[in-house]
């Protein structure tokens, strides 16, 4: 009797274990009367530190992280930076990852600042882009498909509030997780969870 | 029950050894730790080793060693002309934090100038109020 409960416990934990290995999927989603329609990135188009311009198409079957953040930031943007550093030095060998990150402060942080800015962080465009645009653009995009608080405010010490969230988007340009860049154990959860993404293939 | 006596006596001796400088020196240090993690380390990283050509390390600095008057001004005002560290050039600007006392700075100085590879010994109010006259 005994064994047989212990075997049940084991199936029933291995079979939750297998449930965890999928990622949640961000967001509001609707149902077309056929199939269900999750939320997707709003089609975006912006410049990066090599000019190239960058749009969804830049991310066509690749994983990708998402953040926003301004280089003059004193707060908490260094340590996304170091957090966003650790990513892309652990996705090296894995060319279907790349990171995205925003500027927030686009009239400061041009295309020649952030060219700069990558490369004393010595990092390269092919995996890692530094985009800016058109303020209000970057702002909605951050508000309405990223899920991410981004807002000017003077009475913060640098000017902006923002969250320091990391976001995790996939092949099909839904949002599969959330992270908060700034802590050390949230960017594990997010490195083991690109592993599982990337199984899904 | 010996031994219980023996390192009593032990840690006696240490408290009454502890003379009060070595107390002072523990002062600016814990203080200064507390200042460290919340004003530089952002950057620096806790553990001084900087980023990339970003944010230069101060675990270990050739800057630092060679230019302590310099750091106490750094620490309040910022700099923005180019740093050179350990033979690599740094050029994004730091902003200085003006809220810093000059108590403070010196409780900042004493814990980066004796953590990591620094072994410097305390640097007193008394001596960055001085030297920070000097500041541009």
């Amino acid at each position: 009797m005994r064994l047989l409960l212990t075997v049940l416990a084991i199936v029933l934990f291995s079979s939750c274990k297998q449930k965890e290995t999928t990622l949640p999927i961000y967001g509001n989603r609707d149902f077309n009367g056929k199939d269900t329609l999750y939320h997707t990135i709003a089609p975006f188009s912006f410049v990066d530190q090599d000019s190239a311009v960058i749009t969804n198409a830049t991310f066509k079957d690749k994983i990708y992280v998402a953040d926003f953040f301004f280089t003059s930031c004193r707060t908490i943007c260094p340590k996304m930076k170091t957090q966003m550093k650790r990513v892309y030095d652990a996705t090296a060998n894995d060319p279907d990852v790349k990171l995205l990150s925003h500027t927030i402060d686009p009239e400061y942080d041009t295309v020649g600042l952030l060219h700069n800015y990558a490369y004393m962080l010595g990092v390269t465009s092919d995996r890692w882009h530094f985009v800016t645009g058109v303020r209000d653009s970057i702002y909605k995009i951050a508000q309405t498909s990223y899920l991410s608080t981004t807002s000017k405010d003077s009475t913060e010490p640098d000017g902006y509030i923002h969250s320091g969230a990391f976001l995790l988007i996939d092949k099909h340009q839904r949002i599969r997780g959330k992270y908060d860049g700034t802590r050390e154990a949230d960017v594990d959860r997010l490195l083991k969870d690109i592993e599982t993404l990337r199984k899904e293939g | 029950m010996r031994s219980l006596i023996f390192v009593a006596a032990v840690i006696i001796i240490i408290i009454s050894c502890r003379s009060k400088a070595d107390v002072e020196f523990d002062q600016y240090y814990n203080q200064g730790e507390i200042l460290y993690t919340s004003y530089c380390a952002n950057c620096h990283q806790k553990d001084g080793s900087g980023l990339a050509l970003l944010y230069p390390p101060l675990n270990k600095s050739d800057f630092m060693d060679n230019n302590l008057e310099q750091v106490l001004c750094i620490m309040r005002s910022g700099k923005t002309t180019p740093t050179v560290v350990n033979g690599k050039t740094f050029v994004q600007p730091m902003r200085g934090v003006a809220a810093l006392t000059d108590l403070d700075i010196a409780e900042i100085a004493t814990y980066i100038y004796n953590t990591w590879d620094h072994k410097r010994g305390i640097i007193t109010v008394n001596e960055v109020t001085g030297k920070m006259k000097s500041c541009e």
